[in-house]
């Protein structure tokens, strides 16, 4: 059973007792319900460690006790199952190393400006998930060939009368790649990222990896609800900038788009001698086949992949430029993904502020 | 039900007092003290709480919103009177207690405060919360 509680009295804990000098921040966005992004600086390795992993709740979440929550699976299946974590566990451990990114990263960066939580850069991250196939789970409930869609329901429970985030996705895609999580970069799936356990789609927006997961249920049909039918669409097509789409017009948000970032530049550096861009790149696709670099959006100059990697992880770049020619110069990045994608020079303008991947740059003085 | 409300109320009560008590008038850290703030104490994620800005209204926003929302979310928003009014009609209809007289009166404070010119927003440099 969900335990109905609020961060408080965790957080007054962790206030009182850890008051040693650190430089390690987020930059928070809401007090509650809780967002809060990692700083670009500090998305500097492969695995992003637990604690500056960006944090996304809707509401004040209702967290699972992990000693009696119980994972269900109903629906479409043979067997329904209710699995407590510790069953969950005895079965085979699967994992993956991916990007976990935020529908709505850089909706602060869309213009026209659009409502909602103002992520700039980095409601992004990259860590390993440990736990269980939905594949296996699914076809120890004896999955039915009828179900196409997987319906995912959360413990959170929304305020007053709004809508709950009950969400569903392809049983195609989650059959092949999805796992339930209940282990973050080798440690217990921290609450404030959805333990005891959650949903890890890589390749996928964060819209579609259920945090405190508490039952699956595989149907015939996509589930219904303003999360599915209103919230986290995309246009099927580009329109004027400003103009709002009906919900028809568009689809639900699912694969990542290809992007990069810098995440380390100088800010000074002269003629002739040599600055160090790094940064990361990602995308809905399983790699980055390049990163480039350039100062007037037209040459181009090839950035190293290092070597890092797992399907749908990001891949750290870096970049050694060297300037010709002094004065303020405006560095842009691109990357191209696995299938030919590249990056856009503007993302696709939409209301809810969604995928945004435009071409990110940064400001060096070059000195003669 | 009852619970939950109480836990919020118990957050924002924890928030202020940290914000009063304890951070002052530094409750937001603007981006440009980052490197000050890696010698300095910083508040815990969750427990920093900005006020809403004075203003005819602002006392009509804290009962409407504040109930499900901290006030950061206001003042992150950049949005025009008709994204205002949309945003009004969404969580009017997801329950926000909103008379028409009070749609009179906070409509202009939204306008005014958080419209497409306000910059006020800086995220808080907080201290993660240890898994």
């Amino acid at each position: 059973m969900a335990v109905l509680s609020t961060l408080v009295p965790r957080r007054i804990l962790a206030a009182v007792e850890s008051m040693a000098p650190s430089g390690r921040h987020l930059l928070q966005m809401n007090a509650f319900a809780t967002d809060a992004e990692t700083p670009l600086d500090a998305l500097t390795t492969y695995i992003t460690p637990n604690d500056l992993f960006f944090v996304r709740h809707h509401w004040v979440p209702a967290i699972p006790d992990p000693a009696s929550w119980k994972l269900t699976i109903d629906g479409e299946v043979s067997r329904p199952l209710a699995l407590s974590l510790e069953e969950l566990k005895q079965m085979p451990r699967a994992e993956a190393t991916c990007v976990l990114q935020c529908a709505g990263n850089g909706r602060a960066l869309h213009r026209p400006i659009v409502p909602g939580v103002q992520w700039s850069y980095g409601a992004v991250g990259n860590a390993r998930w440990t736990g269980v196939r939905v594949k296996d789970l699914l076809e120890r409930a004896g999955v039915r060939g009828a179900a196409q869609h997987l319906h995912t329901f959360g413990t959170d429970k929304p305020p007053m009368k709004v809508p709950p985030f009950y969400r569903s996705l392809e049983m195609e895609k989650v059959l092949a790649d999805g796992i339930i999580a209940y282990e973050m970069n080798g440690e217990p799936l921290p609450a404030l990222h959805g333990g005891p356990a959650r949903l890890v789609v890589p390749g996928w927006a964060g819209d579609h990896w259920m945090k405190w997961l508490d039952r699956l249920s595989p149907q015939a049909k996509p589930q219904n609800g303003f999360y599915m039918d209103v919230a986290y669409r995309y246009p099927n097509e580009p329109g004027e900038p400003g103009v709002g789409k009906k919900p028809d017009e568009m689809h639900p948000v699912t694969e990542l788009f290809v992007k990069s970032n810098i995440t380390q530049a100088p800010s000074t550096v002269r003629v002739g001698s040599t600055a160090t861009l790094r940064g990361f790149a990602l995308s809905g696709a399983p790699d980055i086949a390049k990163v480039e670099l350039s100062a007037d959006g037209e040459r181009w100059e090839p950035a190293h992949l290092l070597p890092d990697h797992d399907p749908y992880a990001w891949r750290l770049w870096e970049h050694a430029w060297i300037p010709t020619q002094p004065g303020k110069t405006q560095l842009f990045v691109r990357a191209t993904d696995s299938r030919g994608s590249v990056q856009p020079k503007d993302a696709v303008w939409n209301q809810s502020g969604y995928l945004y991947n435009s071409w990110h740059s940064v400001s060096i003085e070059v000195t003669g | 039900m009852r619970l939950w409300v109480a836990g919020i109320l118990m957050l924002a009560a924890v928030g202020l007092w940290i914000v009063l008590g304890v951070r002052g008038k530094e409750s937001v850290v603007p981006e440009a003290a980052r490197t000050q703030a890696a010698q300095s104490q910083l508040p815990v994620l969750g427990s920093v709480v900005a006020p809403l800005p004075e203003g005819p209204g602002k006392s009509i926003a804290e009962r409407t919103c504040l109930p499900c929302h901290s006030g950061d979310i206001l003042r992150q928003q950049r949005l025009t009177e008709k994204q205002w009014t949309a945003v009004l009609t969404k969580m009017a209809g997801w329950g926000a207690e909103l008379s028409d007289s009070d749609r009179v009166v906070l409509m202009p404070y939204l306008v005014s405060q958080f419209g497409p010119e306000n910059n006020r927003f800086q995220p808080a440099a907080v201290r993660p919360i240890q898994p």
